[in-house]
């Protein structure tokens, strides 16, 4: 009796590490926050904060996917690429048939909806690729979607020529990327992204197949000796994953009207980092989108500050790269304090 | 210089942990030459005495002279240096260089970070031959067993010149073969001046192996003396746990006579032609010693490794995939508990559901109250010792480790229950714990399969005993008083 009333009480009293990450960046983000607005001119406005958050959407977007990955004791290095890809194919596919002596003005003339749904099909082409290599084949993931990251932006290098394809796009290519919220500058993709983290966030932490997703990470051996499908698992995140980045990679070029084989380039690190930031583990088992999404947001408020310093946008690498030390440092330093 | 009579001597050794005292005021001497054995259920202070031996801990108070001069290490190293060497169950070898690269690894000699060779080389392998001639200096460890690469590893501490070797669990994972000639080993290393502490679950090799034996409980040193004093495991039990927990077997009043598992000539890589039945409420038992094909037969029938045969459970085919498995009711208690069994980095309550997670969800949401409810049940009817479901495994001990694994083959409601080396590395307490869960299971109805290499744990709680040798059943036997131990080890060493 007396045991049983000592598990009643401790029971959900101890927050997981998770949670407890989670807090601790938000303390991180609260702190660098308050420096900013301290030392940067305007920082503190409203429309500035919010912009902290809504010039970040495709990182976040694609975030998402990357950290689902990552529980799962595996990368997604190929998403800089699908964007690239999906939004050239965006594009020719609902240019003008033969309309100019320009090849890079000539597309198949498909209704805009059938183009951005082929080009979806696209990413999930790609999804798949990964899917294959990594699920059934056992290729290590870094190695796989390294692979088809150069293949999907190459693939949109030979469709563009190595530039891009913006003319003779029906209007409608240019809407979605661009519509904001009536009476607000927040655009549709940034209302896309919000309901995303959402979805993200309950399928994390109150679904089935969310929590596969831990137990794969934490040993996928015991997660198949348990009777759970690793295989069919893996193809499910890396299909979402490359859906994400997908949907990332229409809206991007809505957004400037083009197809653009050099777009996104490097957003897979940027994606990486956010989901590092957030304490998400390298090894897998360990993580979770809101610790993903705060840690989007504390690179982003460093980058902005640093531009509101006007320091020289050369910079910014170098102080993403500084900004992830001291968080991932800090990250073991409050880890390891909590383990006594 | 005299040397001291005692090697090692400890005095009112003290370590705190932030809430526990692990090892509580323990003074004992170790003598010259001898094998000194240690036993105590897990948590009783011994893991602990030996890493503030080897240096992994610092002591909390207390002293600790080695050949008559304090000892305090700072590091593995820095113990090894001032001669205390030690067998880890994790082996400190390297798989990818050869014997005798690893022999002198971390003692190389070199010029301008060049290696050079020199005479300790020579000196390192001639020890090793004699120890044991069979292995080759220029083989890779990869191609040694587990019992020859424990062998290169004393080699390593007898050719330093080490005072003391301890041996964590050397047998855990080795053959009756190779356990016997490891042992032959250790007494040889008296003659070379060398003293062995051995730390064993396995009490017979206690009386077998030691000159004298130390007994901790609950971070106390409960007694030391010559083995020879001591009149038998009870005893020794007894000391270790205050009470006697060896219980042997005894025959079912009415068994079943409902098949629930037919297996039909299986074959696959390394099983050849093995077909047997199990009946409802049955613990069968599959002894044989390491690489005989008790693991791989619980794969095979787990659907995790391929085979030709056939397998019928409740009269259907299975389906060779481990989750077809589990949902037509069958689930493994896998060999490697850490590796293959938990999910360490997640709490009690990651674990224990998983293998039935329908059970504790709707349309793919889980049920968190359902979910706790569901793991403090387990907690409490196998007695897991935690103070929260929201521990996470790594932080338990081997026995409550094993209790978890258990909780998550129970809850997947399975009519049969295979267990691979049920109690390996767990202290008597948790064992006669493990064994009463097996049996209540058993009289609920449930069918259990052992696959164990623990002769004792097979005759006490398997109503019928197959042995493997070799990838076959040489024989099935009913268990009962006129069962004859020395005929099973004569058939599964290979006697006709």
């Amino acid at each position: 009796m007396e045991t049983k009333q000592e598990h009643k009480n401790t029971v959900g009293a101890r927050l997981s590490n998770e949670s407890f990450l989670t807090l601790f960046m938000i303390g991180v983000l609260v702190v660098l926050f308050g420096a900013a607005c301290a030392v940067v001119p305007n920082f503190y406005l409203p429309q500035n904060m919010l912009n902290l958050i809504t010039n970040n959407w495709f990182i976040i977007i694609l975030g998402i996917g990357v950290t689902f990955l990552l529980i799962s004791g595996n990368f997604d290095m190929s998403v800089g690429g699908v964007i690239a890809l999906t939004g050239v194919l965006s594009a020719y596919f609902c240019q003008g048939a033969n309309v100019s002596q320009n090849a890079l003005a000539n597309g198949l003339g498909l209704p805009y909806g059938v183009a951005v749904a082929l080009a979806l099909l696209c990413a999930l082409g790609i999804g798949a690729i990964n899917a294959f290599f990594i699920a059934r084949l056992k290729v290590p993931s870094i190695i796989v979607t390294l692979g088809t990251m150069m293949l999907a932006r190459g693939i949109g290098q030979v469709i563009t020529r190595g530039a891009q394809r913006n003319t003779s796009l029906p209007d409608v290519f240019g809407v979605v990327g661009n519509i904001a919220i009536r009476g607000t500058s927040i655009k549709i993709s940034v209302v896309i992204m919000v309901v995303l983290v959402i979805a993200a966030f309950i399928f994390e932490r109150m679904t089935v197949p969310g929590r596969r997703t831990y137990l794969i990470g934490a040993n996928a051996e015991a997660a198949r000796l348990s009777g759970i499908t690793v295989g069919r698992h893996l193809t499910f995140l890396y299909l979402t994953s490359a859906l994400l980045a997908g949907i990332t990679g229409i809206l991007l070029a809505s957004e400037f009207k083009a197809g653009v084989s050099s777009r996104a380039m490097g957003y897979e690190f940027d994606a990486l980092v956010v989901s590092l930031l957030g304490g998400v583990s390298i090894a897998g088992g360990f993580g979770s989108v809101l610790g993903m999404f705060v840690g989007a947001v504390i690179l982003s408020v460093v980058t902005t500050s640093a531009t509101g310093l006007l320091l020289s946008p050369d910079w910014q690498f170098t102080l993403k790269g500084i900004v992830t030390f001291i968080a991932i440092l800090a990250q073991r330093f409050a880890l390891d304090r909590r383990k006594g | 210089m005299k040397l001291t009579d005692n090697v090692l001597e400890i005095r009112d050794l003290v370590k705190d942990f932030p809430s526990v005292r692990a090892v509580n005021n323990v003074s004992f001497d170790i003598k010259r030459n001898s094998v000194h054995c240690l036993v105590g259920e897990n948590g009783a202070g011994k893991s602990t005495l030996i890493k503030i031996l080897t240096g992994a801990y610092a002591r909390s108070g207390g002293k600790i002279l080695l050949n008559g001069k304090e000892y305090s290490p700072h590091s593995t190293k820095d113990a090894k240096d001032k001669g205390i060497s030690t067998l880890f169950q994790e082996l400190n070898v390297v798989d990818q260089l050869t014997v005798a690269e690893n022999l002198t690894l971390g003692m190389e000699d070199t010029t301008f970070g060049f290696l050079r060779k020199t005479d300790k080389i020579n000196k390192m392998v001639s020890v090793m031959n004699s120890l044991e001639p069979s292995i080759r200096p220029r083989q890779l460890v990869s191609s040694l067993s587990v019992a020859k690469k424990q062998i290169v590893e004393i080699a390593k501490a007898v050719a330093t010149e080490s005072d003391i070797i301890i041996m964590d669990e050397p047998t855990a994972a080795i053959s009756e073969s190779e356990i016997a000639r490891l042992f032959k080993i250790v007494k040889g290393l008296r003659e070379r001046n060398v003293t062995v502490i051995y730390i064993s679950h396995r009490l017979d090799e206690i009386f077998e192996l030691g000159d004298y034996v130390t007994v901790m409980r609950d971070g106390k040193h409960i007694d030391t003396k010559p083995v020879a004093e001591i009149q038998d495991r009870s005893e020794l039990i007894r000391m270790m746990i205050g009470k006697t927990v060896f219980e042997a077997y005894t025959p079912k009043k009415d068994p079943s006579q409902e098949t629930i598992l037919q297996v039909r000539n299986l074959s696959n890589h390394k099983l050849n032609d093995i077909s047997f039945e199990v009946k409802k409420g049955e613990i069968a038992g599959f002894y044989g010693l390491v690489g005989a094909g008790k693991t791989e037969l619980a794969r095979a029938i787990y659907g995790v490794d391929e085979y030709e045969g056939e397998i019928l459970f409740k009269g259907q085919k299975l389906h060779p995939s481990p989750n077809k498995v589990i949902e037509a009711g069958i689930a493994l208690v896998p060999e490697e508990r850490r590796s293959q069994g938990l999910f360490t980095i997640l709490t009690i309550r990651g674990n224990v559901p998983v293998m039935n997670m329908g059970k504790v969800s709707r349309h793919g949401f889980i049920n968190a109250a359902q979910e706790r409810q569901v793991t403090l049940e387990y907690i409490e009817k196998l007695r897991i010792a935690t103070n929260s479901t929201e521990k996470e495994v790594i932080k338990l001990s081997g026995g409550n480790q094993q209790k978890v694994v258990f909780s998550k083959c129970l809850f997947a409601d399975a009519d049969l229950l295979m267990l691979d080396e049920p109690t390996r590395g767990i202290d008597v307490g948790a064992k006669s714990e493990i064994y009463g869960i097996i049996r209540r299971l058993a009289e609920e109805g449930k069918s259990i399969l052992i696959f164990s290499s623990e002769l004792p744990e097979i005759m006490n709680i398997c109503d019928r005993i197959h042995l493997l040798y070799d990838g076959n059943l040489k024989a099935s036997l009913t268990n009962g008083y006129d069962i004859d131990s020395e005929k099973i080890i004569h058939i599964v060493t290979g006697g006709a």
